[in-house]
């Protein structure tokens, strides 16, 4: 297990782990953030969801460090993520994991080396070497343990999906981005996805941002909710008071109703 | 009508369609469920001829599918409209030219009666005016709605939706069941829909077919599925959400 | 694999015949077939005619070096402009092609096939091969004609240039060998040989974006599929044509 090592550990546990001040980011003369504030603590959960086009994704990519706002700052453990050392840097690396909507998982390499590979690139290839055991734990908590020799293109849907998974985590990262996890898969195998992501949470104790737009899986990862809308981020708290939250918006999100403020399709 | 009978399909060593014997009743929405890579997609392919069961027999209509060649296909593409599971629009034309395509492809029409038809189409979608944008300028929904105005601006007898709400959040989802509920009741067609949400398939579907490792595993209405006991549907119904 | 190899290659063949059956009822898409070798031209034509110009430049220095020893130099206008039009040319024109018209056309074909636009074309009663293999096919070969004349042009001022400035030759001298050793058998040779080159590079780039099976990785791998494939029968086809053409000659 990676141990929190060096600067980044100094801010104290108080402190939160990611920070958005007032930051603001937008595309094409279409603003998705304006002045926007958010603070995520060490354990916590939190699930953005909402309609597509929304900017859900965007907003995890901005926390996870792969957009840069126009204006403001993402903080990681009071460290402005645009200024970090060399040395900082290659800790936040190896604190973040990330889950991409579509796997990215490298086709040439086998599920073995697909997590070999992320040791290799972030902390060098004898490390890599001497972590035969982490992988295989890893690929065994997300009962993958038997197709280590396989390519991700001999393996179904929801396997590939479980691989991205074990790639996010085999460093054992303290808060991990979860991008749609259950994107284009059908409703049993989205649900043992989603159990598996909260029970390595339960098991490493990670941070987790999940992006959805599902709300069948944001009540059951049951974390902090945001519902998103274009140009509007609400924070609705946990499901059950997401469910009782007064915006029509929301309402008519949860409910899935054709009639009301919000434009289908 | 469709009929499977004994319909095997395979790619390499995975058997997709295993034996599958299944009909479809004329005039009904008919959703097939099932989870990923059961073969529902592969299904729908093998009705408009896209691919070609390796054995067995399936009737479209009075046509024997199962025997016919490229060509003769085209008969059956005139009754059996598709509607992928991407908006595979064309890019070089622009709306109008795309909701024509197949009208000037399956059927010798003048050019006002083509006109005719194409703003029909996109008024049942409730995309009129729009003939002149070109497919970039489109959002995502609105490439569906268009790739739906093509289809049934053919009239087809049967509507075949390939995972039409797959990846759709839930007030899309509502919008495009509503699409296939009206459509249906309008045109007076079959309506086979491929999906794995249960939840659509209680709300619109008069009947329900749940495919499993390539067999049908069992069939009747909504209300039937909602009291089933089999496992596979029970993971299913968990599914659905609160009202 | 040998075995497999040869059976692509039949799919191969038969897919060409497909092809150009297709194509013999093509005249009423003129249009489109025009616009699709217009866009071929508009593509390559800067980079053709760039590439021309250096070709004909490195070639005329080349020769003047070996010339220059059997005292010959006034045979260099003849040497350079028969070994572009008969080889160079068309091969540097093919690889050019090959590398950008080739990898588009390929490209285009697999995302048009993975995002099911193919399948639709189908669906909507019409034939794929006729409406969007036969315009590409045969705009390619098309465009490889005009192509290959305005960089055979190009390669002959670059040529003449070097040889004025760089090998001392006046250009009365530098052409007037030249219809003495270019005949109308080097210029028959460098037509046929484009006319090949360029059947190739249409046949593997539209065969391999057609026959895309998957997504997004998949169309990728018929590019570079299509690439390495293309590269290869360019210079067997280079060997053959040559091969079958010199025999020609001598009979």
């Amino acid at each position: 297990m990676v141990g929190l090592k060096g600067e980044i550990m100094d801010v104290g546990k108080d402190a939160p782990i990611i920070e958005l001040k007032s930051t603001s980011l937008g595309f094409d003369g279409h603003e998705v953030l304006k002045d926007f504030d958010l603070k995520l603590f060490e354990g916590d959960s939190l699930v953005l969801v909402g309609p597509s086009g929304s900017g859900k994704s965007t907003l995890l990519k901005l926390m996870a460090g792969l957009l840069k706002p126009q204006s403001g700052a993402v903080l990681y453990r009071g460290h402005d993520l645009s200024t970090l050392s060399k040395k900082l840097r290659e800790e936040h690396l190896a604190e973040v994991g990330m889950l991409f909507q579509q796997n990215a998982l490298f086709d040439s390499m086998t599920v073995f080396e697909n997590l070999r590979f992320v040791i290799e690139e972030v902390e060098g290839i004898q490390q890599a070497l001497d972590r035969k055991d982490d992988i295989l734990e890893t690929l065994e908590a997300v009962g993958l343990d038997h197709v280590l020799d396989h390519f991700p293109s001999e393996i179904s849907g929801g396997m590939q999906k479980r691989l991205g998974i074990a790639r996010a985590l085999v460093l054992k990262p303290r808060l991990v981005f979860y991008d749609d996890p259950t994107a284009g898969l059908d409703p049993i195998t989205s649900r043992k996805i989603v159990s598996m992501i909260l029970e390595l949470q339960k098991k490493w104790g990670a941070t987790i941002v999940t992006v959805t737009n599902d709300m069948m899986r944001a009540y059951q990862l049951a974390g902090r909710c945001m519902v998103c809308f274009p140009g509007e981020f609400l924070k609705t708290g946990s499901a059950e008071d997401t469910k009782a939250f007064a915006d029509p918006r929301v309402q008519q999100f949860i409910r899935g109703d054709v009639n009301g403020p919000l434009e289908a399709l | 009508m469709i009929a499977f009978k004994k319909v095997t399909k395979s790619f390499g060593a995975r058997t997709i369609l295993n034996e599958l014997d299944l009909e479809i009743p004329q005039g009904k929405i008919v959703f097939i469920l099932g989870m990923s890579g059961t073969g529902k997609s592969v299904l729908l392919k093998n009705i408009v001829g896209l691919l070609k069961p390796d054995s067995g027999e399936l009737y479209v209509d009075r046509f024997p599918v199962h025997q016919m060649s490229e060509h003769e296909m085209m008969d059956v593409r005139k009754i059996c409209g598709m509607v992928f599971q991407q908006p595979a629009l064309f890019d070089n034309l622009n709306v109008f030219e795309n909701v024509a395509y197949g009208l000037r492809r399956h059927f010798e029409l003048s050019e006002e009666e083509v006109s005719r038809r194409v703003e029909e189409s996109l008024g049942h979608v409730g995309l009129k005016g729009i003939e002149a944008k070109q497919s970039h300028e489109l959002s995502y929904g609105m490439k569906k709605r268009v790739s739906l105005a093509r289809t049934i601006a053919l009239k087809p007898k049967i509507l075949l939706f390939d995972e039409p709400t797959t990846g759709l959040d839930p007030i899309s989802t509502s919008r495009v069941n509503q699409l296939i509920l009206d459509l249906s009741n309008q045109l007076g067609t079959t309506s086979l829909v491929v999906s794995h949400d249960m939840e659509s398939a209680l709300k619109v579907a008069d009947h329900i077919v749940v495919l499993d490792k390539g067999h049908l595993l069992t069939q009747g209405t909504p209300a039937e599925m909602q009291e089933s006991t089999i496992p596979l549907i029970q993971d299913f119904l968990a599914e659905v959400g609160a009202p | 694999m040998i075995v497999r190899s040869l059976n692509g290659l039949g799919d191969l063949l038969m897919y060409l015949g497909t092809v150009l059956r297709s194509a013999l009822g093509s005249w009423r898409r003129r249009e489109e077939i025009f616009d699709k070798s217009l866009l071929v031209i508009q593509q390559s034509l800067a980079t053709t005619v760039f590439a021309g110009f250096f070709v004909g430049a490195i070639m005329t220095l080349q020769f003047t070096l070996q010339v220059q020893m059997f005292s010959a130099l006034s045979y260099l206008g003849a040497l350079v402009t028969s070994a572009t039009v008969r080889e160079v040319g068309p091969l540097l024109i093919a690889f050019l092609l090959s590398g950008k018209i080739g990898a588009f056309t390929s490209a285009e074909l697999g995302t048009m096939k993975v995002s099911e636009q193919i399948d639709a074309i189908r669906c909507l009663g019409s034939d794929p091969i006729r409406e969007v293999i036969v315009p590409r096919f045969l705009g390619i070969i098309i465009a490889s004609f005009f192509l290959l004349s305005f960089g055979l042009l190009f390669s002959f001022f670059g040529g003449l240039l070097m040889a004025t400035t760089f090998s001392g030759l006046p250009w009365e001298q530098y052409l007037s060998q030249i219809p003495r050793v270019v005949s109308g058998f080097s210029i028959l040779s460098g037509v046929v040989k484009c006319f090949v080159f360029s059947l190739v590079i249409a046949t593997i780039c539209t065969y391999r974006g057609y026959t895309v099976f998957g997504g997004a990785k998949e169309v990728g791998d018929g590019v570079v599929q299509a690439a390495t494939q293309t590269m290869i029968a360019l210079v067997v086809a280079d060997w053959f044509t040559t091969f079958i053409l010199e025999g020609l000659i001598n009979v």
